[in-house]
């Protein structure tokens, strides 16, 4: 009698402390993220915003002051600094034009090695390479080394600078000839020589697209594909019909990644143009400043291309 | 019974047309034919265009394991373009002598440590955003992505001063034992906190593929755990971890190759070189007079790839397979 009695409440503050619990060890999960974030992240970021309102002085005993001075560091970038703005604009342009060329050519690719054929597996393997190997120090060193090459050939005209275009993939003259003989408008033939010369470092930038295009396209039902056949469909209009709708989630995915990664990349020129600012005397706190300024910028972009292309984006599962 | 037989008298009749075709006239029907013309257009096409794409993306490797061979007459020789008349090794044995191996050494295990921390905090932190619904787990979520988002250089000095003067916010609790905060440059510690918050470089992304694959796992399973009387960690570690074992090896091999090649972080937080990397030995030895110059570069950084080499040979097939199974496509 009495057990049942004190079974009774036990087992009903039991199932209350479920998921109580439940909640509690989700907590404990992310635990490491959020004693990172408390400690290290968020104090550094409202550090850094904090630090571009500011001017930084080092004390000669081991320390630093910190001086407030307003907007000053953001009216230095955007006035009195001669390239950065130029800078931002031709960064930001070339963003534009590289973000739709790397996510057709990834869909692209996608399309094709998802196709039965020999040696697709090799293939994978190798558009895959760049991601891994060409990034952060060996980048880095490339482009120190071609930063030098360019050095070389300014100061030995002649012999070097023929070389160098001979080792040129496609050249420059060429392609332009092409499509000025075809008389399509001069805009048009900048944009195309630009995007021949820029191939290898959009084919570089392309691998994870790639892959996530891959994963779903093989995330496609088979039956509809056969369906479409029976009903007498051609290849091109099952594509556009089928594949591309069932894509479209995909394509907003990768646009926003493709964004980030750009972004975010060593090879960026506005990034590379702010370390060298960072590595100036009084360079921190303006560093600091511009890239806040470009990180907003992007922030919008990102915003806008969403919104455009979530209008267009058809979801299968309406949940 | 009846439909059997028909099935047996269509075999039999297709069997029997088939051979009565002549060899020359089923050649002509099956290959000369606009379909196959097509269709054989387009695998040439096809062919050409992914060897040519691979072309390009081998290519900067080619010439930089040709030019590390040249010697210093081959450079200048306009003849010579990927096989070198007089090869050498001397630029591979002059930075091997230089070190090397002690650098290969240290990114080794600064590279396997991180890389698994990082594998397992991402995990632990994944499958805690995936499978827990608590107050502020959208917020939190929204934090990580933010991690993602802002680009290092943007936090660069701010992440300096942070490690050069480390305390604890509000709390300052290493000024008040030591009179001072602590100093964290130019020791390796600051690289095992980033991994073991979830702050090293690209977390963010492990954590989202991490949380993605764990939602595709099902309920069910846990609930039959916890139904079977195993708590919350005893379910993660016995049933979840075992299962999620290729991702994490796909996620390791990430952080790993990209902590092999880092630079940014490396070269922040050890500036005196006493911890000798790859990220300050190879850039300052392999350097040369403008025409050396890139060949040495070259050769030092095919030493630098050249174990990822061997990795990615073994292990391309998890790295690919990884993101394809992760469901970042949803």
């Amino acid at each position: 009698m009495t057990s049942a009695k004190t079974a009774a409440p036990a087992k009903k503050r039991r199932s209350v402390s479920l998921q109580a619990k439940k909640q509690r060890a989700g907590w404990i999960f992310i635990l490491p993220f959020l004693i990172g974030l408390a400690i290290i992240y968020l104090p550094i970021i409202f550090n850094s915003i904090w630090v571009s309102f500011n001017d930084f002085q080092t004390v000669r005993g081991g320390g630093y002051t910190l001086e407030f001075v307003g907007v000053e560091n953001y009216r230095y970038a955007l006035f009195t600094d001669s390239s950065f703005v130029q800078t931002l604009a031709t960064g930001i342009q070339s963003m534009i034009f590289n973000i739709p060329a790397i996510v057709i050519f990834s869909l692209f690719m996608a399309v094709l090695l998802n196709q039965k054929m020999i040696g697709r597996a090799a293939f994978r393997a190798i558009f895959f390479v760049p991601v891994i190997l060409s990034t952060g120090l060996v980048d880095r060193m490339d482009a120190a080394n071609s930063m030098l090459e360019n050095m070389g050939t300014t100061i030995d005209t002649g012999a070097a600078s023929t070389s160098e275009g001979m080792t040129q993939l496609v050249s420059y003259m060429d392609i332009a000839m092409l499509l000025s003989g075809m008389r399509v408008g001069q805009g048009l033939v900048g944009y195309v020589v630009d995007l021949v010369n820029g191939l290898y470092d959009i084919i570089n930038q392309s691998g994870v697209q790639m892959l996530i295009f891959l994963a779903g396209l093989q995330s496609i039902s088979p039956a509809i594909y056969e369906s479409c056949s029976i009903d007498g469909a051609t290849t091109w209009e099952t594509f556009w019909k089928i594949t591309f709708p069932m894509i479209s989630p995909m394509i907003l995915v990768n646009t926003v990644y493709t964004v980030i990664d750009s972004f975010t990349s060593s090879k960026n020129e506005v990034m590379t143009y702010i370390q060298e600012i960072y590595s100036t005397s009084n360079g921190r706190t303006v560093s600091a400043a511009m890239s806040w300024m470009y990180f907003t910028i992007v922030i919008v972009i990102i915003g806008i291309v969403a919104a455009i292309l979530s209008t267009y984006i058809f979801y299968q599962r309406r949940d | 019974m009846n439909q059997t037989k028909i099935t047996k008298e269509t075999k039999n009749k297709i069997r029997v047309d088939f051979e009565r075709t002549s060899w020359w006239k089923r050649f002509q029907i099956k290959y000369l034919s606009l379909s196959f013309l097509g269709n054989a257009v387009w695998y040439i096409f096809r062919l050409v265009l992914l060897l040519g794409i691979s072309y390009v993306i081998l290519y900067p490797f080619i010439t930089k394991i040709a030019s590390s061979f040249m010697s210093s007459d081959d450079l200048v020789d306009a003849t010579v373009r990927l096989i070198p008349k007089y090869p050498t090794i001397s630029r591979y044995r002059q930075l091997i002598l230089a070190n090397y191996f002690g650098a290969l050494l240290n990114t080794l295990l600064l590279s396997l440590s991180n890389a698994l921390i990082q594998t397992l905090v991402c995990c632990f932190v994944g499958y805690g955003f995936a499978k827990y619904k608590f107050k502020g787990n959208g917020l939190i979520f929204a934090l990580v992505v933010l991690t993602m988002i802002i680009p290092h250089n943007a936090v660069q000095f701010a992440m300096y001063m942070k490690f050069r003067y480390f305390d604890f916010p509000f709390l300052h609790l290493f000024e008040w034992i030591g009179g001072k905060p602590w100093n964290m440059i130019n020791t390796v510690t600051p690289f095992y906190l980033l991994s073991a918050t979830g702050l090293a470089f690209k977390n963010g992304l492990y954590i989202f593929m991490m949380r993605q694959f764990f939602r595709g796992v099902p309920d069910e399973l846990e609930e039959a755990a916890y139904i079977d009387g195993s708590g919350v960690f005893r379910t993660f570690f016995t049933i979840i971890l075992p299962m999620s074992i290729p991702m994490m090896i796909t996620i390791f091999l990430f952080a790993f190759s990209w902590q092999w090649t880092d630079y940014f972080y490396s070269n922040m937080f050890i500036q005196n070189g006493k911890l000798v990397l790859m990220s300050n030995f190879i850039p300052n030895a392999a350097t040369g007079t403008v025409g050396e110059a890139s060949a040495n570069s070259a050769a030092g950084s095919l030493l630098i790839i050249a174990p990822l080499i061997i990795m990615y040979l073994f292990c391309q097939r998890y790295l690919i397979q990884g993101i394809e199974r992760s469901g970042i496509t949803g």
